[in-house]
């Protein structure tokens, strides 16, 4: 079986959101509609205060409430644990964005463009899906990437074909990407060597993003 | 019916946004549209870091692709200038825009290059410390033909530097800029450096690595940065008090550990410690040989430095005789005189420099000082040995790293000293794991720093200071800003004229400054390429003034911006992606770009260019032409401009200088002789295979990251502590400048310190703000701020959308930073409009409120108040810069202000 998982290494991240702008590329997201991004956390109270960069994005969770709250069965799982959208089905109820806990999920009503009506880009209209108006949308672990090269032999997390952009792109190689299911790969090896967490597991919904915060 | 097959590239460049590049990235092409940006996965293994590039050109499509761009050159119809003036910009064709621009060139070449003030005519601007250079093709040529050129007009460089450790650390360790060795580097101290944010892929890959290792990194600076964020510690220190605690930390070294504590071997043969220090304050030197004097312990006499097998003393008072030699041949004889090595003096003028009395100055705890200059110490783990390359050198993993507002203005002399002194405490400076220097600009060749480490005078490294003997030195500014005549350290390299203070310069145009000297003349032609000084620059209000007054500005452009609606021509030049040039790769190169590979790389159009957008190749080849200079042009690109010879004795790839060159002409002759450089003569590859392959490599020698083989191997001394030859270029420049009834440089001179003496800062801005605006300096109670934000620095990208988005995730780039419980205090809310006010200006912004701030702090990150550029004037966001004053009182002797400024703040509206 094959379990794929990201792991954020907190003591790596920068904030930069490089990531942020890679996803931005390689999904052609419109305007404000960020797959990928950091947050910038502060806690504390001065002086005693602290500051820590945060990717965040859907968390691919083994027991998503995206899923099962979706009434028209378009928020699926893959045997792989990758979360996914079926355009076709979806009907744009929007109730997995409310039952997200991560706030991970986007739903977008008509094109929008960076510079405003009319003022495309030919970068936008190369990337622009019609497919995408009116229904959920989110991270997909750029599955796409995965399975055009896992298809050619190629391994997720260690070929940069087989990886999600986000990854590839990461200047602090914060962002790890691979099968959890095999006790080799990179983010097992993190996950064994380092202390880590996942953002609310106290919901059970036992996400497939983990935060490593030192060993 | 099938599809047609979509028809899918990438395409290898390179990024040079920043200092850091260039760096590599792929562009990937769809059916010949740019649609994302890669890294250059080629890059792993021979890339530091890997081949990745940073935030900054993942914007550059969307700079490709702008609606905004000026794609056509246009020309000015409304002669009036002025912000509120229409320019009644009319297209033209650029026939119509390089005859112009042409007969100009022409004009005043014929008239005579200098004006009756003896300044050049033809100015140029940039930005991005000369990083657009990397954009703009073989024009360099051109300005190297043209003859002198003023370059003095600065866009926000020497205010928004590293301006001190640019100047010091050239001569000290030929460090234009430093970095902490940091594969191998413990502990860092680091007041207010934001690598994280200003040190591009390599830094950002080699620092988290690092942490991951168990690098502790301790953060000094006033609000928390996002390098803070990643430091093991944060301490918010008071601002312009960084000094202090630096003093402290020498204090705590020298007098509360044993002197075998320290590295003395390294003392002893690689500083000037024990060189003994005469009654004058000049070394004590041979009679003879002029060689200063240091006392042996060994046959208990003053002996010359370099006297083999000596065994020199750090301290004590001890009787010797010799010469002294000061200022303007003044030499004194001694006969059994009471002389000091310098290692002394250092003892005694940081006696009385405890982490208590340095507590009462920065507000840190005396205990925190002395825990963080001990942990120093120990982690410097003197004594310890590692083996590079097959040698055998010092280990000290240690470093303190200062960021750009403490390296700039008053101030930073004290604290680039102390910090370099620090290290050669501990012997940790340029061996493995300690403080290493990168480039060099002010002594050079930029991409051989090893070559520039050649001996000089009394055992330490030549430094090309201009001359300030009676005889030689320069009574007559060569360029507005005077820095031959004024600041003899920034030398007469390529760097020289960003350096020296182009506060000055502007200061001089607008009739205030440097009363003595006429006030200067606009320059005939205004050359301004990738900056925007009135957005960059200082009271920005009123500079749009100054530049209203200039005859003739040309502006190279995507976009329309502030500065250029000041411009006679616009001339729309290809951007990132559009435009061809080869460039050095890899070596070592500023901050921390060191690699072990070096060679070259390919920019190339990815597409073809937009509109009528030209490469600057051809721009320059066509202009070259219409000025009547084009074979003056040619031989400079032959001699190697465009970054390397096109004839020397091993090959011949010249271009003939009597014909215009295609741009594709122009850099196949560069890549083929790069080609045979990296090969070492084995093959001359052309433009094409730089197209298909986007870069190559050599190997680059790991040994070459440190200095200290070469200072070993050549007997060469680093030059401190104590700054002898500085204090005699101090005197000397005093003496000629009274010479010529010059007495508004008297601040600056008297900073020609042997150590540099610690000055209350708060104070000084205190007197300078009361005296120069007749205003109470506690109707100004809060610190302004700047900070670094990655996503825009020297982009030139405020203007695409992507870039605003994505930067929008990192605190400060929505509105002003202040610490929450000040803006509680003073009834503030997130999102209220706040009024910040200093005595040169006011702003508005909404207000941030942050735990990590300082409550007499408030911040504004990056650059803003843009009200000509498209897309960015709808941001609503404040710009520091038009509050800074630009003030003699606050330029420091090297010439460097700094961009801190005093200010009040008031709510004036709630939350939109």
């Amino acid at each position: 079986m094959t379990r794929y998982v990201m792991v954020a290494d907190l003591r790596r991240c920068v904030g930069c959101q490089t990531c942020t702008a890679a996803c931005k590329h390689t999904n052609a997201t419109p305007p404000g509609v960020q797959w990928r991004k950091v947050l910038d956390v502060e806690y504390g109270d001065y002086p005693e205060v602290h500051r820590v960069f945060m990717p965040v994005g859907c968390m691919h969770c083994a027991d998503p409430p995206c899923m099962h709250v979706c009434p028209s069965t378009a928020t699926g799982q893959r045997a792989d644990g990758i979360v996914t959208i079926d355009y076709d089905l979806c009907i744009g109820c929007a109730y997995c964005a409310v039952a997200c806990p991560y706030q991970a999920r986007y739903k977008v009503e008509r094109r929008t463009d960076a510079y405003g009506e009319g003022r495309a880009t030919a970068q936008e209209d190369a990337g622009f899906d019609e497919r995408r108006l009116g229904v959920a949308q989110k991270c997909t672990f750029c599955a796409d990437r995965i399975d055009a090269g896992t298809a050619r032999g190629l391994t997720p997390g260690v070929d940069p074909e087989a990886s999600p952009a986000c990854v590839n792109a990461c200047i602090a190689n914060a962002l790890q990407f691979g099968d959890l299911e095999d006790p080799q790969s990179n983010v097992s090896r993190l996950l064994a060597e380092n202390r880590h967490f996942r953002m609310h597991e106290q919901l059970g919904t036992e996400p497939g993003f983990y935060y490593l915060w030192g060993n | 019916m099938a599809e047609p097959a979509v028809q899918s590239r990438k395409v290898p460049t390179y990024c040079y946004q920043c200092v850091n590049g260039p760096d590599m990235l792929t562009v990937e092409v769809v059916d010949g549209v740019a649609t994302r940006v890669e890294p250059n996965f080629a890059g792993k293994g021979c890339h530091p870091a890997d081949g990745k590039v940073c935030v900054k050109p993942y914007g550059l499509i969307q700079k490709l692709y702008n609606p905004n761009r000026i794609l056509k050159p246009m020309k000015r119809t409304n002669p009036k200038k002025g912000r509120d003036e229409d320019p009644g910009w009319v297209e033209i064709s650029w026939e119509e825009a390089l005859d112009t621009v042409g007969a100009k060139m022409r004009a005043v070449r014929e008239a005579g290059l200098m004006d009756e003030n003896g300044n050049p005519k033809f100015a140029f601007s940039t930005g991005g410390a000369g990083t657009p250079i990397c954009y703009m093709g073989a024009f360099p040529a051109l300005f190297a033909a043209w003859g002198p050129v003023d370059l003095s007009l600065g866009a926000g460089g020497t205010v928004k530097c590293y301006h001190a450790e640019h100047m010091y650390g050239e001569q000290w360790h030929r460090a234009f800029t430093v970095l902490p060795d940091t594969p191998l580097c413990n502990y860092i101290v680091a007041f207010g450096n934001n690598i994280d944010a200003s040190g591009g892929v390599t830094s950002v890959r080699r620092q988290a690595d690092a942490r991951v290792r168990g690098l502790k990194r301790v953060q000094i600076e006033p609000h928390l940065s996002v390098t803070g964020a990643s430091a093991s510690e944060w301490v918010p220190i008071k601002p312009k008090t960084d000094s202090a605690f630096l003093f402290a930390m020498i204090h705590v070294l020298l007098h509360e550990h044993a002197e075998n504590e320290l590295d003395v071997p390294f003392l002893k043969q690689r500083t000037a410690a024990p060189y003994l220090v005469a009654p004058n304050g000049y070394y004590l030197r041979d009679p003879a040989t002029r060689k200063p004097l240091l006392w042996d312990l060994e046959s208990s006499a003053a002996v010359p430095f370099d006297t083999p097998g000596c065994d020199p003393a750090l301290s004590g008072t001890f009787s010797a005789s010799g010469v002294e030699d000061g200022a303007d041949g003044q030499s004194w004889e001694h006969a059994a005189v009471s002389v000091k090595p310098a290692h002394q003096l250092l003892l005694e003028r940081s006696a009385e420099q405890t982490p208590e009395w340095a507590a009462g100055i920065t507000d840190v705890p005396a205990a925190t000082i002395r825990r963080v200059a001990d942990t120093y110490l120990k982690e410097a783990q003197v004594g310890a040995t590692t083996v590079v390359s097959g040698r055998e050198m010092p280990l000290r993993p240690v470093a303190v790293m200062l960021g750009k507002s403490v390296n700039n203005g008053w101030g930073s002399y004290e604290c680039v000293w102390a910090r370099t002194v620090l290290q050669t405490l501990v012997g940790a400076l340029e061996v493995p794991g300690g403080l290493l220097g990168s480039t060099t600009l002010v002594v050079g060749p930029e991409y051989d720093r090893m070559a520039s480490c050649v001996p000089g005078p009394d055992g330490f490294m030549d430094h090309p200071f201009h001359p300030t003997d009676k005889e030689h030195w320069k009574a007559q500014p060569e360029v507005r800003h005077g820095h031959s005549t004024l600041i003899p350290a920034t030398g007469n390299g390529l760097y020289a004229q960003p350096l020296g203070s182009t506060s000055i310069a502007w200061m001089r145009l607008q009739g205030r400054g440097a009363e003595t000297w006429p006030k200067v003349k606009p320059p005939e032609i205004w050359f301004v390429y990738r900056c925007n000084p009135l957005i960059s620059f200082s009271e920005t209000s009123r500079m749009g003034e100054t530049i209203a007054q200039f005859p003739f500005q040309v502006s190279f452009v995507y976009t329309m911006d502030e500065t250029s609606h000041f411009a006679d021509i616009l001339l729309p030049d290809c951007t990132d992606l559009e435009g061809t040039q080869l460039l050095r790769l890899g070596g070592t190169h500023y901050f921390e770009q060191m690699w072990d590979t070096e060679g070259w790389i390919l920019r190339q159009p990815i597409v073809a260019p937009q509109g009528d957008a030209r490469d600057f190749s051809w721009i320059a080849t066509e202009l070259a032409g219409r000025a009547g200079m084009l074979e003056e042009f040619n031989n400079m690109v032959n001699f190697g401009v465009c970054g390397i010879p096109l004839k020397t004795e091993a090959y011949d790839f010249a271009l003939d200088p009597a014909q215009p060159h295609s741009t594709e002409a122009i850099w196949d002759a560069v890549c083929k002789a790069a080609s045979f450089d990296v090969t070492g003569g084995k093959s001359a590859e052309g433009l094409d295979w730089y197209k298909e392959h986007g870069f190559r490599l050599r190997p680059f020698p790991h040994l070459n990251w440190y200095l200290h083989p070469r200072m070993e191997d050549q007997g060469l001394r680093y030059e401190l502590p104590y700054q002898e030859r500085l204090m005699r270029i101090g005197h000397q420049l005093e003496h000629r400048l009274h010479e010529s009834n010059i007495h508004w440089w008297d601040q600056q001179v008297a900073e020609y310190e042997p150590f540099p003496v610690w000055k209350d800062l708060n104070k000084l801005w205190g007197d300078a703000y009361e005296r120069n605006f007749k205003v109470k300096i506690d109707d100004y109670p809060f610190w302004l701020l700047t900070a670094r934000s990655m996503q825009y620095a020297w982009g030139g990208n405020v203007g695409i959308q992507l870039m605003r988005e994505v930067a929008e995730n990192v605190a400060g780039h929505s509105g002003i930073m202040l610490n929450a419980g000040t803006a509680q205090r003073l009834g503030i809310a997130e999102g209220d409009t706040i009024r910040v006010t200093s005595p040169v200006g006011t702003t508005e912004g909404r207000a941030f409120p942050r735990q990590g701030c300082r409550p007499d702090v408030i911040v504004m990150v990056g650059q803003f108040g843009h009200w000509k550029t498209p897309y960015a004037k709808e941001f609503k966001m404040p710009s520091l810069n038009d509050l800074v004053p630009m003030t003699m009182d606050l330029v420091d002797g090297t010439g460097s202000s700094v961009d801190a400024v005093r200010v009040s703040i008031e709510r004036v509206g709630g939350a939109a």
